[in-house]
Protein backbone atom coordinates (compact mmCIF):
# COMPACT_ATOMS: atom_id res chain seq x y z
CA UNK A 1 0.00 0.00 0.00
CA UNK A 2 1.55 3.29 -1.13
CA UNK A 3 -0.97 5.45 0.68
CA UNK A 4 0.12 7.15 3.91
CA UNK A 5 -2.11 6.59 6.92
CA UNK A 6 -2.87 10.31 7.02
CA UNK A 7 -4.10 10.37 3.42
CA UNK A 8 -6.17 7.26 3.98
CA UNK A 9 -7.81 8.84 7.04
CA UNK A 10 -8.60 12.03 5.12
CA UNK A 11 -10.26 10.05 2.35
CA UNK A 12 -12.19 7.92 4.81
CA UNK A 13 -13.40 10.97 6.73
CA UNK A 14 -14.86 12.46 3.55
CA UNK A 15 -16.52 9.15 2.66
CA UNK A 16 -17.89 8.77 6.19
CA UNK A 17 -19.29 12.30 6.07
CA UNK A 18 -21.14 11.53 2.84
CA UNK A 19 -22.84 8.57 4.54
CA UNK A 20 -23.44 9.83 8.08
CA UNK A 21 -23.54 13.62 7.77
CA UNK A 22 -21.12 14.15 10.65
CA UNK A 23 -19.02 16.99 9.34
CA UNK A 24 -15.29 16.23 9.59
CA UNK A 25 -12.31 18.49 10.02
CA UNK A 26 -10.44 18.17 6.76
CA UNK A 27 -7.30 20.10 5.86
CA UNK A 28 -7.17 22.31 2.80
CA UNK A 29 -10.81 22.34 1.80
CA UNK A 30 -12.80 25.27 0.42
CA UNK A 31 -15.34 26.48 2.99
CA UNK A 32 -18.94 25.54 2.33
CA UNK A 33 -18.21 23.14 -0.47
CA UNK A 34 -18.04 19.60 0.88
CA UNK A 35 -21.76 19.44 1.63
CA UNK A 36 -22.29 19.18 -2.12
CA UNK A 37 -20.60 15.77 -2.04
CA UNK A 38 -22.93 14.52 0.65
CA UNK A 39 -25.91 15.94 -1.23
CA UNK A 40 -24.88 14.28 -4.51
CA UNK A 41 -24.17 10.91 -2.89
CA UNK A 42 -27.44 10.98 -0.94
CA UNK A 43 -29.39 11.92 -4.08
CA UNK A 44 -28.10 8.88 -5.96
CA UNK A 45 -29.01 6.53 -3.12
CA UNK A 46 -32.40 8.10 -2.43
CA UNK A 47 -33.38 8.18 -6.12
CA UNK A 48 -32.35 4.56 -6.58
CA UNK A 49 -34.32 3.33 -3.56
CA UNK A 50 -37.36 5.57 -4.14
CA UNK A 51 -37.62 4.26 -7.68
CA UNK A 52 -37.19 0.63 -6.64
CA UNK A 53 -39.73 0.66 -3.80
CA UNK A 54 -42.62 2.99 -4.70
CA UNK A 55 -45.24 0.89 -2.88
CA UNK A 56 -43.22 0.63 0.33
CA UNK A 57 -42.49 4.34 0.24
CA UNK A 58 -46.16 5.09 -0.17
CA UNK A 59 -47.17 2.63 2.57
CA UNK A 60 -44.70 3.99 5.14
CA UNK A 61 -44.90 7.67 4.26
CA UNK A 62 -42.00 9.99 3.40
CA UNK A 63 -40.67 10.47 6.93
CA UNK A 64 -40.55 6.82 7.99
CA UNK A 65 -39.12 5.90 4.60
CA UNK A 66 -36.38 8.53 4.87
CA UNK A 67 -35.32 7.02 8.22
CA UNK A 68 -35.03 3.57 6.65
CA UNK A 69 -32.92 4.93 3.80
CA UNK A 70 -30.71 6.91 6.14
CA UNK A 71 -30.27 3.99 8.55
CA UNK A 72 -29.29 1.66 5.72
CA UNK A 73 -26.86 4.03 4.08
CA UNK A 74 -25.19 5.01 7.34
CA UNK A 75 -24.81 1.53 8.81
CA UNK A 76 -25.44 -0.86 5.94
CA UNK A 77 -22.07 -0.80 4.11
CA UNK A 78 -23.28 -1.12 0.51
CA UNK A 79 -21.16 -3.72 -1.24
CA UNK A 80 -22.39 -3.83 -4.80
CA UNK A 81 -20.50 -1.79 -7.40
CA UNK A 82 -23.71 -1.78 -9.46
CA UNK A 83 -26.10 0.76 -8.01
CA UNK A 84 -29.18 -0.89 -9.55
CA UNK A 85 -28.54 -3.88 -7.28
CA UNK A 86 -28.54 -1.66 -4.18
CA UNK A 87 -32.28 -2.25 -3.53
CA UNK A 88 -31.52 -5.92 -2.84
CA UNK A 89 -28.95 -4.95 -0.20
CA UNK A 90 -31.49 -2.52 1.26
CA UNK A 91 -34.05 -5.33 1.55
CA UNK A 92 -31.51 -7.72 3.06
CA UNK A 93 -30.26 -5.14 5.56
CA UNK A 94 -33.71 -4.36 6.90
CA UNK A 95 -34.65 -8.05 7.01
CA UNK A 96 -31.53 -8.79 9.08
CA UNK A 97 -32.16 -5.82 11.35
CA UNK A 98 -35.81 -6.87 11.79
CA UNK A 99 -36.78 -3.29 11.06
CA UNK A 100 -40.37 -4.26 10.23
CA UNK A 101 -40.90 -5.57 13.75
CA UNK A 102 -39.21 -2.55 15.29
CA UNK A 103 -41.43 -0.05 13.49
CA UNK A 104 -44.51 -2.26 13.84
CA UNK A 105 -44.88 -2.79 10.10
CA UNK A 106 -44.43 -6.55 10.08
CA UNK A 107 -45.18 -6.72 6.37
CA UNK A 108 -42.04 -4.69 5.57
CA UNK A 109 -39.81 -7.65 4.63
CA UNK A 110 -42.45 -9.07 2.30
CA UNK A 111 -43.13 -5.78 0.60
CA UNK A 112 -39.45 -4.98 0.05
CA UNK A 113 -38.80 -8.51 -1.18
CA UNK A 114 -41.74 -8.45 -3.57
CA UNK A 115 -40.78 -5.08 -5.05
CA UNK A 116 -37.16 -6.19 -5.39
CA UNK A 117 -38.21 -9.44 -7.10
CA UNK A 118 -40.04 -7.46 -9.75
CA UNK A 119 -36.70 -5.79 -10.57
CA UNK A 120 -34.82 -9.08 -10.26
CA UNK A 121 -37.11 -10.94 -12.66
CA UNK A 122 -37.13 -8.04 -15.11
CA UNK A 123 -33.33 -7.81 -15.22
CA UNK A 124 -32.11 -11.34 -14.46
CA UNK A 125 -29.84 -12.95 -17.06
CA UNK A 126 -31.70 -14.67 -19.89
CA UNK A 127 -32.50 -18.32 -19.23
CA UNK A 128 -32.51 -20.97 -21.92
CA UNK A 129 -35.95 -21.61 -23.36
CA UNK A 130 -36.93 -25.24 -23.97
CA UNK A 131 -37.71 -26.46 -27.46
CA UNK A 132 -41.45 -26.80 -27.69
CA UNK A 133 -44.43 -27.26 -29.98
CA UNK A 134 -47.67 -25.35 -29.57
CA UNK A 135 -50.09 -28.24 -29.97
CA UNK A 136 -50.36 -31.10 -27.52
CA UNK A 137 -52.32 -32.66 -24.70
CA UNK A 138 -52.19 -31.05 -21.26
CA UNK A 139 -52.34 -34.41 -19.48
CA UNK A 140 -50.39 -36.71 -21.78
CA UNK A 141 -47.55 -34.50 -23.00
CA UNK A 142 -44.72 -32.92 -21.02
CA UNK A 143 -45.26 -29.21 -20.53
CA UNK A 144 -42.77 -26.56 -21.65
CA UNK A 145 -42.54 -23.90 -18.96
CA UNK A 146 -41.39 -20.33 -19.38
CA UNK A 147 -38.02 -20.58 -17.56
CA UNK A 148 -37.93 -16.89 -16.64
CA UNK A 149 -39.85 -16.95 -13.40
CA UNK A 150 -39.33 -17.00 -9.64
CA UNK A 151 -41.62 -18.10 -6.82
CA UNK A 152 -41.65 -15.95 -3.71
CA UNK A 153 -43.01 -17.08 -0.35
CA UNK A 154 -44.64 -14.35 1.73
CA UNK A 155 -46.08 -14.12 5.23
CA UNK A 156 -48.52 -11.34 4.40
CA UNK A 157 -50.65 -11.05 1.24
CA UNK A 158 -49.15 -7.70 0.22
CA UNK A 159 -49.41 -8.74 -3.43
CA UNK A 160 -53.19 -9.13 -3.33
CA UNK A 161 -54.30 -6.69 -0.62
CA UNK A 162 -53.55 -3.10 0.39
CA UNK A 163 -50.89 -3.30 3.10
CA UNK A 164 -53.18 -2.02 5.87
CA UNK A 165 -55.53 -4.93 5.17
CA UNK A 166 -52.72 -7.48 4.78
CA UNK A 167 -51.41 -7.07 8.32
CA UNK A 168 -54.06 -9.22 10.02
CA UNK A 169 -53.89 -11.99 7.42
CA UNK A 170 -50.58 -13.61 8.36
CA UNK A 171 -50.18 -17.00 6.71
CA UNK A 172 -48.43 -18.83 3.87
CA UNK A 173 -48.70 -17.03 0.55
CA UNK A 174 -46.94 -17.58 -2.73
CA UNK A 175 -46.44 -15.30 -5.72
CA UNK A 176 -45.12 -16.43 -9.06
CA UNK A 177 -43.32 -13.60 -10.85
CA UNK A 178 -42.50 -14.12 -14.49
CA UNK A 179 -41.09 -12.32 -17.50
CA UNK A 180 -43.10 -12.29 -20.69
CA UNK A 181 -41.13 -13.74 -23.60
CA UNK A 182 -41.75 -10.96 -26.14
CA UNK A 183 -42.09 -7.72 -24.20
CA UNK A 184 -39.83 -8.60 -21.25
CA UNK A 185 -42.47 -7.12 -18.93
CA UNK A 186 -42.93 -8.70 -15.51
CA UNK A 187 -46.27 -10.04 -14.30
CA UNK A 188 -47.20 -11.97 -11.22
CA UNK A 189 -49.74 -14.58 -10.25
CA UNK A 190 -50.89 -15.32 -6.72
CA UNK A 191 -50.69 -19.08 -6.11
CA UNK A 192 -52.27 -21.22 -3.42
CA UNK A 193 -49.85 -23.52 -1.54
CA UNK A 194 -51.31 -26.52 -3.45
CA UNK A 195 -50.90 -24.88 -6.85
CA UNK A 196 -47.38 -23.82 -5.91
CA UNK A 197 -46.57 -27.44 -5.13
CA UNK A 198 -48.14 -28.68 -8.38
CA UNK A 199 -46.30 -26.09 -10.44
CA UNK A 200 -42.93 -26.79 -8.79
CA UNK A 201 -43.37 -30.56 -8.89
CA UNK A 202 -44.20 -30.64 -12.59
CA UNK A 203 -41.31 -28.38 -13.38
CA UNK A 204 -38.94 -30.59 -11.43
CA UNK A 205 -40.32 -33.94 -12.60
CA UNK A 206 -40.46 -33.16 -16.34
CA UNK A 207 -43.14 -35.82 -16.65
CA UNK A 208 -46.67 -35.63 -18.09
CA UNK A 209 -49.38 -34.47 -15.72
CA UNK A 210 -51.21 -37.80 -15.88
CA UNK A 211 -48.20 -39.61 -14.41
CA UNK A 212 -48.05 -37.52 -11.26
CA UNK A 213 -51.52 -36.14 -10.74
CA UNK A 214 -52.21 -38.93 -8.23
CA UNK A 215 -49.71 -37.21 -5.90
CA UNK A 216 -51.71 -34.03 -6.10
CA UNK A 217 -54.95 -35.83 -5.38
CA UNK A 218 -53.49 -37.43 -2.26
CA UNK A 219 -52.08 -34.09 -1.10
CA UNK A 220 -55.39 -32.33 -1.62
CA UNK A 221 -57.32 -35.24 -0.09
CA UNK A 222 -59.57 -35.73 -3.09
CA UNK A 223 -60.33 -38.52 -5.52
CA UNK A 224 -58.21 -38.54 -8.67
CA UNK A 225 -61.15 -38.15 -10.95
CA UNK A 226 -63.05 -35.73 -13.10
CA UNK A 227 -63.10 -32.98 -10.48
CA UNK A 228 -59.30 -32.99 -10.19
CA UNK A 229 -58.87 -33.12 -13.97
CA UNK A 230 -61.13 -30.12 -14.41
CA UNK A 231 -59.31 -28.15 -11.71
CA UNK A 232 -55.90 -28.99 -13.19
CA UNK A 233 -57.04 -28.20 -16.71
CA UNK A 234 -58.35 -24.82 -15.58
CA UNK A 235 -55.12 -24.03 -13.71
CA UNK A 236 -52.83 -25.06 -16.56
CA UNK A 237 -54.94 -23.35 -19.20
CA UNK A 238 -54.58 -20.17 -17.15
CA UNK A 239 -50.80 -20.67 -17.09
CA UNK A 240 -50.83 -21.12 -20.88
CA UNK A 241 -52.86 -17.95 -21.36
CA UNK A 242 -50.31 -16.10 -19.25
CA UNK A 243 -47.39 -17.55 -21.29
CA UNK A 244 -46.07 -19.31 -18.20
CA UNK A 245 -46.56 -22.52 -20.13
CA UNK A 246 -45.25 -22.05 -23.62
CA UNK A 247 -46.50 -25.32 -25.09
CA UNK A 248 -45.33 -28.94 -25.05
CA UNK A 249 -41.78 -30.24 -24.91
CA UNK A 250 -40.45 -31.80 -28.07
CA UNK A 251 -39.71 -35.46 -27.54
CA UNK B 1 -13.32 6.13 -34.48
CA UNK B 2 -11.23 9.32 -34.81
CA UNK B 3 -13.43 12.34 -35.35
CA UNK B 4 -16.65 10.44 -34.60
CA UNK B 5 -19.28 12.05 -32.37
CA UNK B 6 -20.90 9.80 -29.80
CA UNK B 7 -23.67 9.92 -27.25
CA UNK B 8 -24.13 8.27 -23.86
CA UNK B 9 -26.60 5.39 -24.12
CA UNK B 10 -29.23 5.94 -21.44
CA UNK B 11 -32.42 3.95 -21.13
CA UNK B 12 -34.54 7.08 -21.54
CA UNK B 13 -33.19 7.72 -25.04
CA UNK B 14 -32.43 4.18 -26.24
CA UNK B 15 -35.59 4.13 -28.33
CA UNK B 16 -34.75 7.50 -29.88
CA UNK B 17 -31.32 6.25 -30.90
CA UNK B 18 -32.01 2.66 -31.88
CA UNK B 19 -35.47 2.74 -33.39
CA UNK B 20 -36.79 6.23 -34.06
CA UNK B 21 -33.56 7.67 -35.40
CA UNK B 22 -34.27 11.06 -33.88
CA UNK B 23 -30.83 10.99 -32.30
CA UNK B 24 -28.00 10.02 -34.61
CA UNK B 25 -24.62 9.61 -32.96
CA UNK B 26 -21.69 7.87 -34.67
CA UNK B 27 -20.89 5.77 -31.61
CA UNK B 28 -22.34 4.99 -28.20
CA UNK B 29 -20.93 4.96 -24.71
CA UNK B 30 -22.36 3.37 -21.60
CA UNK B 31 -21.39 2.65 -18.03
CA UNK B 32 -20.73 -1.11 -17.78
CA UNK B 33 -22.05 -1.16 -14.21
CA UNK B 34 -25.50 -0.19 -15.48
CA UNK B 35 -25.73 -3.09 -17.94
CA UNK B 36 -23.53 -5.92 -16.67
CA UNK B 37 -25.36 -9.10 -15.72
CA UNK B 38 -28.66 -8.01 -17.19
CA UNK B 39 -31.01 -10.04 -19.34
CA UNK B 40 -34.45 -9.37 -20.72
CA UNK B 41 -35.42 -6.08 -22.31
CA UNK B 42 -32.22 -4.25 -21.46
CA UNK B 43 -29.99 -7.03 -22.76
CA UNK B 44 -31.83 -6.81 -26.07
CA UNK B 45 -31.30 -3.05 -26.17
CA UNK B 46 -27.62 -3.52 -25.37
CA UNK B 47 -27.20 -6.19 -28.05
CA UNK B 48 -28.88 -3.95 -30.60
CA UNK B 49 -26.61 -1.04 -29.66
CA UNK B 50 -23.48 -3.19 -29.88
CA UNK B 51 -24.53 -4.61 -33.23
CA UNK B 52 -25.14 -1.23 -34.79
CA UNK B 53 -22.60 1.15 -33.24
CA UNK B 54 -18.96 1.25 -32.21
CA UNK B 55 -18.90 1.17 -28.40
CA UNK B 56 -16.91 2.85 -25.66
CA UNK B 57 -17.42 2.15 -21.97
CA UNK B 58 -17.08 4.62 -19.13
CA UNK B 59 -16.68 2.95 -15.73
CA UNK B 60 -18.16 4.25 -12.49
CA UNK B 61 -17.09 1.93 -9.71
CA UNK B 62 -13.47 0.83 -10.03
CA UNK B 63 -12.67 3.47 -7.43
CA UNK B 64 -9.11 3.88 -8.65
CA UNK B 65 -8.26 6.43 -5.98
CA UNK B 66 -9.78 4.55 -3.08
CA UNK B 67 -7.91 3.47 0.05
CA UNK B 68 -9.82 0.17 -0.33
CA UNK B 69 -8.46 -2.91 -2.06
CA UNK B 70 -9.38 -3.24 -5.73
CA UNK B 71 -12.41 -5.44 -6.29
CA UNK B 72 -10.83 -8.21 -8.36
CA UNK B 73 -14.01 -10.20 -8.82
CA UNK B 74 -15.70 -7.16 -10.28
CA UNK B 75 -12.70 -6.41 -12.53
CA UNK B 76 -12.78 -10.00 -13.84
CA UNK B 77 -16.48 -9.66 -14.66
CA UNK B 78 -15.78 -6.31 -16.26
CA UNK B 79 -13.15 -7.81 -18.54
CA UNK B 80 -15.60 -10.44 -19.77
CA UNK B 81 -18.21 -7.76 -20.39
CA UNK B 82 -15.80 -5.50 -22.29
CA UNK B 83 -14.64 -8.40 -24.44
CA UNK B 84 -18.15 -9.65 -25.15
CA UNK B 85 -19.33 -6.23 -26.24
CA UNK B 86 -16.33 -5.41 -28.42
CA UNK B 87 -15.60 -2.26 -26.47
CA UNK B 88 -13.13 -0.05 -28.32
CA UNK B 89 -12.12 2.22 -25.44
CA UNK B 90 -12.57 1.80 -21.70
CA UNK B 91 -12.29 4.77 -19.38
CA UNK B 92 -12.62 5.45 -15.66
CA UNK B 93 -12.66 8.46 -13.37
CA UNK B 94 -9.68 9.81 -11.50
CA UNK B 95 -11.60 9.74 -8.24
CA UNK B 96 -12.79 7.33 -5.57
CA UNK B 97 -16.24 5.89 -4.95
CA UNK B 98 -15.62 3.43 -2.14
CA UNK B 99 -14.40 4.05 1.38
CA UNK B 100 -14.41 2.08 4.65
CA UNK B 101 -15.91 -0.93 2.96
CA UNK B 102 -18.90 0.98 1.57
CA UNK B 103 -19.70 2.06 -1.97
CA UNK B 104 -20.78 5.69 -2.26
CA UNK B 105 -22.00 5.82 -5.88
CA UNK B 106 -20.53 9.24 -6.66
CA UNK B 107 -17.11 10.60 -7.44
CA UNK B 108 -15.10 11.88 -4.49
CA UNK B 109 -11.93 13.92 -5.00
CA UNK B 110 -8.59 12.23 -4.38
CA UNK B 111 -6.18 14.39 -2.36
CA UNK B 112 -3.55 15.78 -4.76
CA UNK B 113 -0.67 14.21 -2.88
CA UNK B 114 2.50 12.35 -3.79
CA UNK B 115 1.51 9.16 -1.99
CA UNK B 116 -1.88 9.27 -3.70
CA UNK B 117 -0.10 9.49 -7.06
CA UNK B 118 1.96 6.39 -6.20
CA UNK B 119 -1.15 4.59 -5.03
CA UNK B 120 -3.28 5.42 -8.07
CA UNK B 121 -0.47 4.71 -10.55
CA UNK B 122 0.01 1.26 -9.05
CA UNK B 123 -3.71 0.53 -9.22
CA UNK B 124 -4.16 1.74 -12.79
CA UNK B 125 -1.29 -0.47 -13.89
CA UNK B 126 -2.81 -3.47 -12.15
CA UNK B 127 -6.23 -2.82 -13.67
CA UNK B 128 -4.75 -2.42 -17.15
CA UNK B 129 -2.89 -5.71 -16.74
CA UNK B 130 -6.04 -7.50 -15.64
CA UNK B 131 -8.24 -5.98 -18.35
CA UNK B 132 -5.51 -6.50 -20.96
CA UNK B 133 -6.24 -3.10 -22.43
CA UNK B 134 -5.26 0.51 -21.74
CA UNK B 135 -7.53 2.54 -19.50
CA UNK B 136 -8.28 6.18 -20.28
CA UNK B 137 -8.41 8.23 -17.09
CA UNK B 138 -10.85 11.11 -16.90
CA UNK B 139 -10.01 14.44 -15.29
CA UNK B 140 -13.00 14.77 -12.96
CA UNK B 141 -14.78 17.90 -11.83
CA UNK B 142 -14.31 18.65 -8.13
CA UNK B 143 -15.82 21.20 -5.81
CA UNK B 144 -13.09 21.49 -3.23
CA UNK B 145 -9.50 20.31 -3.09
CA UNK B 146 -8.76 18.11 -0.06
CA UNK B 147 -5.38 18.23 1.71
CA UNK B 148 -3.55 18.99 -1.52
CA UNK B 149 0.24 18.98 -1.72
CA UNK B 150 0.40 19.76 -5.43
CA UNK B 151 -1.74 21.32 -8.14
CA UNK B 152 -4.41 19.41 -10.03
CA UNK B 153 -2.45 19.56 -13.29
CA UNK B 154 0.67 18.13 -11.60
CA UNK B 155 -1.43 15.36 -10.09
CA UNK B 156 -3.10 14.39 -13.37
CA UNK B 157 0.08 14.60 -15.42
CA UNK B 158 2.16 12.54 -13.01
CA UNK B 159 -0.46 9.80 -12.99
CA UNK B 160 -0.96 9.67 -16.75
CA UNK B 161 2.79 9.66 -17.31
CA UNK B 162 3.73 7.06 -14.73
CA UNK B 163 0.75 4.73 -15.15
CA UNK B 164 1.30 4.55 -18.90
CA UNK B 165 -2.42 5.03 -19.39
CA UNK B 166 -4.49 7.17 -21.75
CA UNK B 167 -6.34 10.34 -20.88
CA UNK B 168 -10.05 10.99 -21.29
CA UNK B 169 -10.12 14.75 -21.61
CA UNK B 170 -13.40 16.09 -20.27
CA UNK B 171 -13.48 19.63 -21.62
CA UNK B 172 -16.53 20.56 -19.58
CA UNK B 173 -14.78 19.40 -16.41
CA UNK B 174 -11.80 21.60 -17.20
CA UNK B 175 -14.17 24.53 -17.63
CA UNK B 176 -16.01 23.69 -14.38
CA UNK B 177 -12.81 23.28 -12.39
CA UNK B 178 -11.24 26.44 -13.81
CA UNK B 179 -14.37 28.36 -12.78
CA UNK B 180 -14.65 26.75 -9.35
CA UNK B 181 -10.98 27.03 -8.45
CA UNK B 182 -10.01 30.17 -10.30
CA UNK B 183 -7.51 28.99 -12.87
CA UNK B 184 -7.13 29.45 -16.60
CA UNK B 185 -8.73 26.58 -18.51
CA UNK B 186 -6.59 27.04 -21.63
CA UNK B 187 -3.40 27.19 -19.60
CA UNK B 188 -4.46 23.93 -17.93
CA UNK B 189 -5.15 22.17 -21.22
CA UNK B 190 -1.88 23.45 -22.67
CA UNK B 191 -0.04 21.55 -19.96
CA UNK B 192 -1.80 18.22 -20.58
CA UNK B 193 -0.18 15.49 -22.68
CA UNK B 194 -2.65 15.91 -25.55
CA UNK B 195 -0.96 13.12 -27.51
CA UNK B 196 -2.28 10.73 -24.83
CA UNK B 197 -5.90 11.74 -25.17
CA UNK B 198 -7.97 8.70 -26.16
CA UNK B 199 -11.16 10.70 -26.51
CA UNK B 200 -13.00 13.79 -25.34
CA UNK B 201 -16.12 14.29 -23.25
CA UNK B 202 -18.44 17.26 -23.65
CA UNK B 203 -21.39 18.04 -21.38
CA UNK B 204 -23.60 20.67 -19.83
CA UNK B 205 -23.46 21.81 -16.22
CA UNK B 206 -25.34 23.89 -13.68
CA UNK B 207 -24.20 26.96 -11.79
CA UNK B 208 -25.62 26.58 -8.26
CA UNK B 209 -23.84 29.46 -6.51
CA UNK B 210 -22.14 32.62 -7.77
CA UNK B 211 -18.77 30.90 -7.52
CA UNK B 212 -19.71 27.24 -7.95
CA UNK B 213 -20.68 25.07 -10.91
CA UNK B 214 -21.84 21.49 -10.48
CA UNK B 215 -21.14 19.03 -13.27
CA UNK B 216 -24.69 17.73 -13.76
CA UNK B 217 -24.80 16.52 -17.39
CA UNK B 218 -28.38 17.73 -17.37
CA UNK B 219 -28.30 20.87 -19.49
CA UNK B 220 -27.13 21.94 -22.92
CA UNK B 221 -23.46 22.70 -23.41
CA UNK B 222 -22.82 26.43 -22.99
CA UNK B 223 -20.94 28.52 -25.55
CA UNK B 224 -17.75 29.01 -23.49
CA UNK B 225 -17.38 25.22 -23.31
CA UNK B 226 -17.78 24.95 -27.10
CA UNK B 227 -15.16 27.68 -27.43
CA UNK B 228 -12.78 25.80 -25.13
CA UNK B 229 -13.43 22.63 -27.10
CA UNK B 230 -12.70 24.37 -30.42
CA UNK B 231 -9.53 25.88 -29.01
CA UNK B 232 -8.47 22.44 -27.75
CA UNK B 233 -9.11 20.37 -30.85
CA UNK B 234 -7.02 22.74 -32.94
CA UNK B 235 -4.06 21.60 -30.84
CA UNK B 236 -4.53 17.86 -31.23
CA UNK B 237 -5.03 15.01 -33.62
CA UNK B 238 -8.53 13.68 -34.20
CA UNK B 239 -10.08 11.51 -31.48
CA UNK B 240 -13.67 10.47 -30.78
CA UNK B 241 -15.82 13.05 -28.98
CA UNK B 242 -18.72 12.12 -26.76
CA UNK B 243 -21.72 14.12 -25.57
CA UNK B 244 -22.73 13.14 -22.04
CA UNK B 245 -26.35 13.69 -21.02
CA UNK B 246 -27.71 12.06 -17.87
CA UNK B 247 -30.97 13.96 -17.25
CA UNK B 248 -33.58 16.05 -19.05
CA UNK B 249 -34.02 14.07 -22.22
CA UNK B 250 -37.34 15.59 -23.25
CA UNK B 251 -35.96 17.84 -25.94
CA UNK B 252 -34.25 15.39 -28.29
CA UNK B 253 -34.01 18.01 -31.03
CA UNK B 254 -31.86 20.10 -28.76
CA UNK B 255 -29.63 17.11 -27.92
CA UNK B 256 -29.28 16.34 -31.62
CA UNK B 257 -28.37 19.98 -32.24
CA UNK B 258 -25.54 19.63 -29.71
CA UNK B 259 -24.26 16.57 -31.58
CA UNK B 260 -24.45 18.59 -34.80
CA UNK B 261 -22.59 21.52 -33.29
CA UNK B 262 -19.77 19.28 -32.08
CA UNK B 263 -19.71 17.61 -35.49
CA UNK B 264 -19.45 20.98 -37.24
CA UNK B 265 -16.47 22.01 -35.12
CA UNK B 266 -14.75 18.70 -35.76
CA UNK B 267 -15.35 19.05 -39.48
CA UNK B 268 -14.02 22.59 -39.43
CA UNK B 269 -10.74 21.70 -37.76
CA UNK B 270 -10.00 18.03 -38.12
CA UNK B 271 -11.15 17.46 -41.68
CA UNK B 272 -8.55 20.01 -42.84
CA UNK B 273 -5.83 18.15 -40.95
CA UNK B 274 -6.96 14.85 -42.49
CA UNK B 275 -6.88 16.28 -45.99
CA UNK B 276 -3.47 17.84 -45.56
CA UNK B 277 -2.01 14.74 -43.93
Amino acid sequence: MNLREETREIQEKLGEYCRSGEEPELPGISPGRIHHYRRLVQNVVKDTLDTAFPITLSALGEDAWALLVSDFFTAGLPQTPQVWKLPFEFYRYHAEQETGKRIQREYLDDLLLFEWMEIEVHTMPDREYPEFVEKGNLFLDRLAFNPEHEIVQLEYPIHTHPVNQALDKKGDYFALLYRLPESGNVKFLALSPLNTYIFSRLLEAERPLNEIKGEFARLAGIESGRYLDEALEKFFQDLMDRELILGFLKD
Amino acid sequence: MEGMVGLGLRRDIAEEILNRGTLSPDFLEFAPENWMGMGGTWKRVLDQAVERFPITCHGLSLSLGSPEELDWNFIRELKVFLDENQVKIFSEHLSYTKSKNAHLYDLLPIPFRRDAVDHVVDRIRKVQDMLERPVAIENVSYYTPVAAEMSEIEFVNQIVDRADCRLLLDVNNVYVNAFNHGYDAREYISQLPLNKVAYIHMAGHEQVEPDLIIDTHGRPIIDPVYELFEWTIKKMDPVPVLLERDYNFEDTEQIQSELNQIRALIKKHWRVEHESA
